[in-house]
């Protein structure tokens, strides 16, 4: 499970994760999502891109 | 001192600051972060948690999860003068769930209807078959200063204001520095054949632009009494909520310092 915040600056990442898979799986650019969601600093943009989700 | 404001947004604002000094704008950059009291859940028991995810991460998880915080309404814990917790100083939040499902932190049943979690799709833990799971959190008011869940803002920042010369004498528009610049701060005006300075607020302050000017045109410096000041908040707390938080912590500070040299003399 995607960690709660983001771990340099405390902004909460995981509460826009589930949208950004469901709009990436479908086909969407990553960056345009994160854009749209508003993730706009590059530490918490590398939360959602390097998340892997295992269970 | 004057204030602007250069952009606002719901949990974002940018102001431009003009007329202090370094030491003064980091205290309240420092109080903003550390000492303006936010809402976090504290305390838990855990009734039943059959998931995988151990206790210590599930309380861990939960700690972090922002709550919209009334500074007006409640008190810190420590200064209360109830036995343990009551609802004039603490809030609290059930969790009944069972599977399957992914338990989120909209799933929490606070008892008060105005102090609720900020985000509603935080997930907390998931749950396989028909595993149960079953605690209530107590929240209470504390700072950053005691631990990073109390912080209110993401962001508390401040970059002296850019100021950029070009020398119209020594510049030979070769817009070399238009071209270098990473972030769209100069722009090449072909009809005047000259440099112009389009956003000089965006500017990082590389010195980029300086590098590359051969002629030697380009100056940029930070002016040292005149900031642009931004600040994210995690949504407990307007962002303009805890500027003047924090103005009322440096103040209610400085009194006291004023009231103890008037009794000393
Ligand atoms: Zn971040
Ligand atoms: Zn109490």
């Amino acid at each position: 499970m995607i960690p709660v915040r983001c771990l340099s600056c405390g902004k909460v990442v995981s509460a826009y994760f589930e949208e950004y898979k469901k709009r990436t799986d479908e086909g969407e650019d990553p960056k345009e999502v994160l854009e749209d969601l508003g993730i706009n600093k590059y530490c918490c943009r590398r939360m959602f891109i390097s998340h892997v989700e295992v269970w | 001192m004057d204030i602007a404001i250069k952009s606002k947004e719901e949990d974002r604002i940018t102001l431009v600051i003009e007329g202090v000094d370094v030491p003064f704008i980091n205290a309240i950059r420092r109080i903003c972060m550390m000492e303006v009291p936010t809402m976090a859940i504290e305390e838990l028991g855990i009734f039943k948690n059959d998931s995988r995810v151990f206790d210590e991460v599930l309380a861990h998880r939960l700690g972090l999860v922002p709550i919209k915080t009334d500074l007006e309404s409640i008190i810190p814990r420590d200064e209360c003068d109830c036995d343990d917790h009551c609802p004039k100083c603490s809030v609290t939040l059930l969790l009944k769930e069972k599977g399957p499902k992914t338990v989120y932190s909209g799933d929490l049943n606070s008892q008060d209807a105005k102090i609720t979690p900020v985000h509603d799709t935080i997930p907390l833990l998931k749950l396989r078959g028909d595993e149960e799971v079953e605690l209530e959190a107590i929240a209470q008011l504390g700072t950053g200063l005691e631990h990073a869940k109390w912080q209110p803002t993401t962001v508390a920042a401040y970059k002296y204001y850019p100021e950029i010369t070009i020398d119209t004498e020594k510049c030979e528009a070769c817009a070399d520095c238009a071209s270098e610049c990473p972030r769209g701060v100069l722009e090449f005006d072909e009809k005047e054949n000259k440099i112009l300075v389009v956003d000089p607020e965006n500017c990082s302050m590389c010195k980029t632009c300086v590098k590359d000017c051969e002629m030697e045109a380009i100056t940029v410096e930070g002016r040292d009494d005149k900031f642009i000041f931004q600040l994210e908040s995690d949504g407990s707390l307007k962002p303009e909520e805890v500027i003047s938080a924090a103005c009322d912590i440096l103040a209610a500070k400085s009194q006291k310092i004023i009231e103890f040299t008037e009794g000393e003399s």
